[in-house]
């Protein structure tokens, strides 16, 4: 016994020094491995600060502290504190378990071991962090800012300096990607956000409570899909000088999709014998939503939400395309592929590298979506 | 049947209806003077006020309302800078994206039924895993980016195909001269993309869900042969869905239309769209929005109804 203690207490200390350590002491390779990768990066992104004098606002005087880098910043200590805590509190709790290895398993705990062996749902879930670290520490990866031009070397092929070239303002590509990530995941997951609460209270509501308030619901739903979405929006959006607020609140408010989901899988939930046992007691139908009706739903919302977020991302780049969406100086993919088309002939990289970004963002949520449908059907076991 | 037929056409109108409600409050909505885009450069403040009162702009919005719809049907409606009636503009457009929609619509059948049907028979195989990637990553492309590098590919560094553009066109068709099919290549198979990945992903889902079926043991036990049970059983029964579903895919193709036309320089109604919501040109938005629904709308009621007719053990009340 005291052994043991001896060698936890060894395990915590490892675990504080380097997170993951004690995990691969301990043997559990895997997890300490992700720490560890976890780590790299961060740490990666560190070196990039610091070696780009990003961080060098720290040593700085308290007048001239406000900073643009002060976001990243923070957010960047913030994700190391967090990565020590996760390691120490998770070796506590692995160790308490592993003693006992056999124990109940609720739905989550199942869901969370499947997923952890589906590699389709790894690497999209890798990629959506991957482009996500990007987003969030924009200023300390790129080398300059996105908007920054070279007049006199405008268009130069991708060399070693400016690894995906420049653009025909002399913009580094590269920047630009990078900038423009912020607009793509922010886009679209302001908008997804929008559009699960939205469109999900329109669809509990139908389902829920039939009736008019259904047949009401379902028409405008009817109504506004009959329209090709992009069509829609274009028009909604050539309304305004869009920006990403109004992008967001366009896309958020008619991207009803959600609400036809929800609906159907409330319209099966609401005659199970539970609600109906629990209606018959009394409970509040406010309470009866949000806990009976709600958790039933959570599998196929998570799902939407996933793929939601996809096709958000694809529709702001194609309304940047077209020029509606993102305005022009700011960096966003969309608005890149829309100026590459005018060098196709000449400036081949401008047009690649910001498709495949859009590709490989999608993607990423696509698989991932495809990957928590197989991992949350309960049907599986 | 014929009773269910009846209410949907109902419903069909009811739609059409809502939709020309929110068109008209869009439209209202927008920034610009139809009359001055109308007048065009240099019009005075006079000639502006006399299209204005011939616009009808003074009236009240219940009488707008019922002029730009009823216009639209009698051909009385003008566009504003094509100086035609809309109708005219759109049916002027309509065979370019017809022959646009339906190529992808049928290379993509081609290619994603085998390929759905081989993927599900062939669970779990290096083949199923390249088709379900495959699918993945085409619905994760952006067709206009797709366009763009078949563009810079095929017709920039390689030079076999045309850039963009329509082309010879016999009969205002381009399929019917060797030129216009030529230019016809990289649009519908960048459209087709997404069709391509949507219908392979259903053909397999659906597959795999009628092999789960009873009568499919039931068919192998009485000793048929495998290609027996699986084409004339599984495979016909699986089709009724990704029928179906092409019916919705219209819409599909009318956005991705809108994407691969701007791209391509082909001039469909697709970029119609973006060209006269970027003119401010109400009138041609309008009946637009509106052709695109009921095209979308028809399809998914006629396919309904040969779902019904198709499929005797689906009854609608």
């Amino acid at each position: 016994m005291i052994k043991n203690n001896n060698a936890l207490l060894r395990d915590y200390l490892l675990s504080l020094l380097v997170p993951g350590l004690g995990h691969i002491v301990r043997g559990w390779w895997r997890k300490g491995l992700v720490f560890w990768v976890f780590l790299a990066i961060q740490g990666g992104v560190l070196y990039a600060a610091v070696l780009r004098g990003r961080l060098a606002w720290l040593a700085c005087s308290a007048s001239k502290r406000p900073s643009e880098y002060w976001f990243s910043t923070i957010l960047l200590f913030l994700f190391f504190l967090i990565l020590w805590l996760w390691a120490f509190f998770d070796i506590r709790q692995l160790a308490r378990v592993s003693n006992a290895e056999t124990f109940v398993q609720g739905y989550w705990q199942i869901v969370a071991r499947r997923f952890s062996k589906d590699a389709k749902g790894l690497v999209g879930l890798a990629i959506i962090l991957a482009v996500c670290f990007v987003a969030l520490f924009a200023p300390f990866l790129a080398r300059g800012n996105s908007l920054s031009m070279d007049l006199v070397n405008f268009l130069n092929p991708p060399s070693l300096e400016h690894p995906l070239g420049l653009d025909n303002f002399g913009r580094d590509v590269m920047d630009r990607i990078i900038f423009g990530s912020r607009v793509a995941l922010g886009i679209g997951a302001g908008a997804t956000l929008l559009n699960m609460v939205f469109g999900g209270f329109l669809g509990l509501i139908g389902g829920y409570f039939r009736g008019v308030s259904d047949a009401l619901i379902m028409r405008v739903l009817e109504v506004v899909n009959s329209i090709p979405f992009l069509v829609l929006v274009l028009l909604i959006v050539s309304l305004w000088e869009a920006g990403v607020v109004t992008l967001i609140i366009v896309l958020g408010i008619f991207g009803l999709q959600p609400a036809r989901i929800i609906r159907s899988e409330v319209l099966s939930v609401r005659e199970k014998d539970y609600i109906l046992a629990a209606r018959a007691v009394g409970v509040p139908t406010v309470r009866i939503i949000v806990r009976h009706v709600l958790p039933n739903a959570i599998a196929s919302l998570l799902v939407v939400t996933t793929m939601m977020v996809g096709v958000n991302i694809i529709i702001v780049a194609g309304l940047s395309f077209l020029g509606f969406g993102v305005r022009p100086p700011m960096a966003s993919w969309g608005a890149m592929l829309q100026q590459a088309q005018e060098f196709m002939r000449t400036a081949w990289w401008m047009a690649v590298y910001p498709g495949l970004c859009i590709l490989f963002t999608v993607f990423g949520f696509n698989i991932l979506g495809d990957s928590l449908r197989d991992v949350l059907d309960p049907r599986l076991k | 049947m014929f009773a269910y037929a009846v209410r949907r056409v109902l419903q069909l109108f009811v739609v059409l209806f809502g939709l020309t409600l929110l068109m008209f409050a869009l439209l209202k909505a927008m920034p610009g003077d139809p009359a001055r885009i109308m007048a065009g450069l240099g019009a005075t403040p006079e000639s502006i006020e006399v299209i204005r009162h011939k616009l009808g702009l003074y009236d009240p919005l219940p009488v707008q309302y019922w002029r730009l719809t009823t216009g639209l049907f009698n051909g009385q409606l003008q566009a504003m800078t094509y100086h035609k009636p809309v109708w005219t503009v759109i049916v002027e457009r309509l065979p370019a994206t017809a022959e646009l929609g339906v190529l992808a619509l049928l290379l993509s059948l081609v290619v994603s039924i085998p390929a759905g049907l081989l993927s599900a028979v062939y669970r779990n195989s290096p083949l199923d895993y390249g088709v379900t990637t495959a699918a993945l990553v085409g619905i994760s492309i952006p067709v206009f980016w797709l366009a763009l590098m078949l563009m810079m590919v095929f017709g920039v560094i390689l030079r076999i195909l045309p850039v963009s553009g329509r082309g010879a066109t016999l009969f205002g068709w381009s399929f019917l001269t060797i030129d216009g099919l030529r230019h016809l290549i990289i649009p519908s198979v960048a459209l087709s993309s997404v069709l391509m990945a949507l219908n392979a992903r259903l053909t397999r889902a659906s597959m795999l869900e009628v092999m789960r079926q009873e009568y499919i043991d039931t068919a192998r036990a009485k000793g048929l042969r495998e290609r027996v049970v699986l084409i004339k059983h599984a495979f016909r029964n699986a089709l009724a869905p990704v029928v179906t579903n092409i019916g919705l895919q219209v819409g599909t193709i009318f956005a991705g239309a809108v994407l691969t036309e701007t791209t391509t320089a082909w001039p469909g109604i697709g970029r119609l769209v973006v060209d006269s919501i970027l003119r401010r040109d109400q009138s041609v938005v309008f009946g637009v929005a509106l052709f695109m629904a009921t095209c979308y709308m028809i399809s998914y009621l006629f396919v309904d109804l040969l779902y019904a007719y198709m499929d005797p053990r689906i009854t609608y009340d």
